[in-house]
């Protein structure tokens, strides 16, 4: 076999490897038990291992033999933005009330897109929360502040 | 506040319909004039269609109608309720967030450290709801015929006997603490993630005993599909005639029920737990409500008992007991 | 014949007009709620629950059936439109169907999803009225060493559901099982890898992690080059299924709802590995192995049609057992007492009319569904006209409310996020979202079981072996895992499913 690199494939792996090692870390603080009687910690510890044996071997077939994969740019416009907006909603939607946060989000969400103009993002999300309001507080009654205070 | 701004969104969106008739939703001033002015929510802390959200919906709409308001039911899940109660602890103290919750507000301090809240500080009791009795049941072909022969049985069985719960925390979980320590025995516990799959496996033979609330055990009971040996309570249960009470078969400290009751934060306005309070117990004398309970196996507590202080009597002493038994068991969740 | 009695008792009560009625307002709801993404119908149901109080018990029980029947099939339709699955059975669906959606075909997947899912529902049935009490005591007779078993058969078969490099699919299914280890250890009470926030000991909500996974992933990669699709959408070649197509689907149907009858009576898992169980035994059997994963139509018709009649069979345990397999059954149980009737093996006998009202009620329900929904197609597909830019912000905003909904509970927003990123990496580097998502639904009922079998034996680990259930399923698993690795098969997999784009 022709030895070529993969990204994708090394970064998957690395991914793998990394938070399988991190759940195991983790579960070695817990009480492990014996094979016949687990304690909190031996089955994670179990899994998170083969996640990490699996990555690793995922990485090393990426560096030896991987996979011919297209790796497209990655939009980071929309990955900051789509996030931030999700943990904006989270974060806000009991101090500022529903339609706020709402809008918010939405308008975030609108601007993620390279190719929107400023006015339809705004309409997008104007309309988008008074549908939100209207699906989730009217019609099926969500118990949520509309309005901060 | 708020009733302008929804209509300016409105208009720039151009669509007439205004969030404004959506029910008012606004902070509230707190004060008892014209309580309720807007919905109540009651959280409840486990998931919907168990026992205590059912018994939560059953006296919701009579509540709602005596206070002349609207009750929301809101299920809060997670860490054996004590998300919820955290909650709600740290909630609007403006009556409008209400808390429904069972025995397990009174064993969290002694099995959970770190709680975030203190039940007798940071919450003002309403009333007591209902008291839903526990049954000692085994698998179907379980050999011991009685509870004197179950005792016997599980001290000459200790390392095979095994005994189901729903879960750390869980009102089944508490009883079979309560049987071992009461039978003088340590048994193989076997925890299962709610009753539903803990009463299958009951029914399919897999384990042997559980101590769980006639709510869930009394349909198994009467069909003959489980057997049951006891009920916690010092009277029988009008739904299982044939069961002894735990005093009559010989182990009458083996005295527990699933109590509920309800809770508003600390600092909440005394008229308006006076008005809670009494829609409790208006609710609590609905003939309906009585009918229902009765199919679960219990009863509407007198109104004496649903009343602030009964409760909050109820949960002092409690805390005691059950601080005593899970130290003594040396259980504690985290 | 005692069966037509049953039968004819449950059609003259399901056929009166209210019932009918009920159960339309039902199925109805059952879809909205099914294709809003997190909302579902528990929730649904428990909303509900308060206003049939006041309804005939019947009626109020064929209501919270329909919806969540009608949840089931909403689901699937976001699952093949917008690869948005609701509920974790319609993960398997949203593999093929959302691929078929975007060559244009989401017409035909979404008749394939109607008529598989209308044949599963009557013959589950029938099932339902003929084998109910025999297949109660199946239920009963599965320990926690035959969940175990079970468990791990549907993991290992899980891999096929990735078309891409076998190992991968293989650390996808255990990230999964790790994730789902994150919450309240339920043997000791440990919170696992909360990171000191109790909102996380109930663990990571699968609404979360599907909603992240594909909704918000999907949507970053439709980011990458904007310029290609403006609309998610460019044509829609046939509305409905040629006759090729047709042809296509009988197979898979019938096989998936023999499937799904009979592992739809099993309490938990029963219904989500029915579904992809299905797909696994398509793609194995299928002569065209390698459209599988790029908008196969067996792959919509089989798990469809599993999933339709596992969540008719999983009603057999509530109503010869009364005992709930689901949430929603556990609703249920709390509509009967509210109506003074005791959940339990007595209430076949004691109310006829009510179980046999009910279960006449799911097959007009089912025909309800399709009325209902064929007729829509062409609506839901003109709904993929909607301009990508309107669309994606509608996707996220509605997922990220339904989301909350659920618990009130930030995290599981926060865990959207997380999952979205997650995702969106993964996958871009080859890894395919749909063996993680069942790794997560999976895993806590392998590890549950697991040590509960053990607990139970007294640490025997024999037990696995001397229940013949067990040692069953563990055989055919050991059978699949060498089917997945031995390399000289291996080789011919590779020159099957290499990515060929």
């Amino acid at each position: 076999m022709q030895r070529r690199r993969s990204l994708p494939d090394v970064l998957a792996g690395g991914v793998f490897a990394v938070i399988g090692g991190v759940f195991v870390v983790g579960s070695l603080g817990y009480d492990r038990g014996t094979p016949l009687r687990m304690g909190p910690g031996y089955f994670p510890l179990l899994v998170g291992a083969i996640v990490a044996v699996l990555g690793l071997a995922i990485l090393v077939k990426g560096l030896l033999a991987g996979s011919d994969l297209p790796f497209e740019a990655v939009p980071w416009r929309a990955v900051v933005l789509v996030t931030v907006a999700v943990v904006f909603f989270g974060v806000f939607v009991r101090v500022l009330g529903f339609v706020p946060t709402s809008f918010v989000t939405a308008l975030l969400t609108a601007f993620a897109s390279r190719r929107v103009r400023p006015l339809t993002a705004l309409a997008v999300a104007a309309g988008l929360t008074m549908a939100a309001t209207l699906v989730f507080i009217v019609g099926l009654q969500l118990r949520l502040p509309l309005w901060g205070w | 506040m708020g009733t302008r701004r929804p209509r300016i969104l409105a208009a720039l969106a151009a669509v007439s319909l205004a969030a404004a008739c959506s029910p008012g939703d606004d902070g509230g001033d707190g004060g008892a004039t014209g309580y309720p002015e807007q919905n109540i929510t009651i959280v409840v802390p486990f998931s919907a269609g168990g026992p205590t959200d059912t018994v939560t919906r059953m006296i919701a709409d009579p509540m709602a109608a005596a206070l002349g308001g609207k009750i929301v039911v809101q299920n809060v899940e997670g860490a054996g309720g004590t998300v919820a109660a955290g909650q709600v602890a740290r909630a609007e103290p403006d009556g409008y967030t209400v808390l429904m919750h069972h025995i397990g507000m009174s064993t969290a301090p002694a099995l959970y450290k770190d709680l975030g809240y203190q039940p007798l500080e940071d919450f003002a009791t309403i009333g007591l709801v209902t008291e839903v009795p526990m049954t000692v049941v085994a698998r179907p072909g379980f050999p011991p015929a009685t509870l004197a022969d179950l005792t016997a049985y599980v001290k000459a069985n200790q390392d095979k006997v095994t005994l189901a719960n729903a879960g750390r925390g869980a009102a089944s979980h508490l009883c079979g603490l309560l049987f071992q320590s009461a039978a003088g025995v340590e048994l193989q516990e076997v925890p299962y993630q709610g009753t539903g799959p803990a009463l299958t496996d009951l029914v399919g033979g897999q384990v042997d005993v559980m101590c769980d609330q006639t709510t869930n055990t009394s349909g198994q009971i009467t069909a003959g599909k489980i057997k049951a040996y006891a009920v916690t309570t010092p009277e029988r249960v009008a739904s299982l005639p044939d069961v002894p009470t735990t005093t009559e078969a010989g182990m009458p400290q083996l005295q527990v029920s699933v109590w509920h009751g309800l809770y508003v934060p600390a600092g909440t306005p005394p008229e308006i737990v006076q008005k809670l309070s009494g829609a409790l117990q208006k609710a609590l004398a609905d003939q309906a409500v009585i009918d229902q309970m009765a199919e679960l196996g219990t009863a509407p507590v007198t109104a004496a008992d649903a009343t602030p202080e009964a409760h909050r009597a109820q949960l002092e002493e409690q805390i005691q007991t059950w601080g005593k038994v899970i130290a003594d068991a040396g259980v504690q969740a985290s | 014949m005692e069966l037509f009695d049953n039968l004819v008792l449950g059609f003259s009560t399901a056929l009166l007009l209210q019932n009918v009625l009920y159960c339309f307002v039902g199925v109805l709801l059952g879809t909205a709620v099914g294709v809003l993404p997190g909302i579902g119908p528990t929730a649904t149901v428990a909303m509900l629950l308060p206003i049939t109080f006041a309804f005939e018990p019947v009626t109020a029980l064929i209501m919270l059936a329909g919806i969540y029947y009608g949840a089931q099939y909403g689901g699937s339709t976001t699952a093949i439109l917008i690869n948005l699955p609701g509920e974790s059975s319609a993960a398997v669906t949203a593999l093929d169907g959302h691929e078929m959606a975007r060559q244009g075909r989401a017409g035909p997947a979404l008749a394939a999803a109607a008529i598989g899912s209308f044949v599963a529902g009557t013959v589950a049935t029938v099932v339902l009225a003929v084998a109910a009490p025999p297949l109660a005591a199946v239920a009963l007779a599965f320990g926690p060493a035959d969940y175990f078993a079970l468990v791990l058969f549907g993991l290992v078969v899980s891999i096929s559901l990735a078309r891409g490099s076998p190992l991968k699919a293989l650390a996808m299914v255990a990230l999964g099982i790790l994730l789902g280890t994150v919450g309240q250890d339920i043997y000791t009470g440990t919170p696992r890898f909360v990171l000191g926030q109790r909102e996380l000991y109930g663990g990571i909500d699968f609404v979360s992690v599907a909603v992240g996974m594909f909704g918000i992933a999907e949507i970053l990669r439709n980011l990458e080059n904007e310029h290609d699709r403006p609309a998610l959408l460019g044509r829609v070649t046939h509305l409905w299924p040629t006759r090729e197509d047709r042809r296509r689907i009988v197979g898979p149907i019938l096989r998936g709802t023999g499937l799904g009858a009979a592992l739809g009576v099993l309490p938990g898992g029963g219904h989500v590995l029915s579904s992809f169980t299905s797909y696994a035994v398509e793609k194995r059997i299928s002569k065209r192995r390698d459209e599988f994963g790029h908008g196969a139509i067996e792959g919509v018709a089989g798990p469809e049609s599993a999933n339709n009649a596992a969540a008719q069979t999983s009603f057999i345990p509530l109503l010869t057992l009364g005992l709930p397999a689901h949430p929603v059954m556990a609703l249920m149980v709390g509509a009967f007492i509210v109506h003074g009737i005791t959940p339990g093996p007595n209430v076949i006998n004691d109310e006829p009319e009510l179980v046999w009202g009910l279960i006449a009620s799911m097959w007009i329900g089912n025909v309800l569904l399709v009325l209902l929904n064929l007729p829509l197609i062409g609506m839901w597909v003109r709904l993929l006209r909607i301009p990508y830019q309107v669309l994606f912000p509608m996707i996220v905003l509605f997922a990220v409310i339904g989301t909350y909904s659920l618990g009130f509970n930030a995290y599981d927003v926060y865990a959207i996020a997380f999952f979205g990123l997650l995702g969106y990496v993964l996958i871009k580097c080859g890894c395919e979202p749909a063996p993680l998502l069942l790794g997560f639904v999976l895993g806590p009922l392998l590890e549950e079981n697991l040590r509960r079998a053990l607990i139970i034996s007294r640490g025997d680990p024999t037990v696995f072996l001397t229940r013949p259930i067990s040692a069953g399923l563990l055989l055919l698993t050991a059978t699949a895992l060498i089917v997945v690795a031995l390399p000289a098969i291996r080789r011919r997999r590779e020159t099957v499913f290499t990515e060929d784009d």
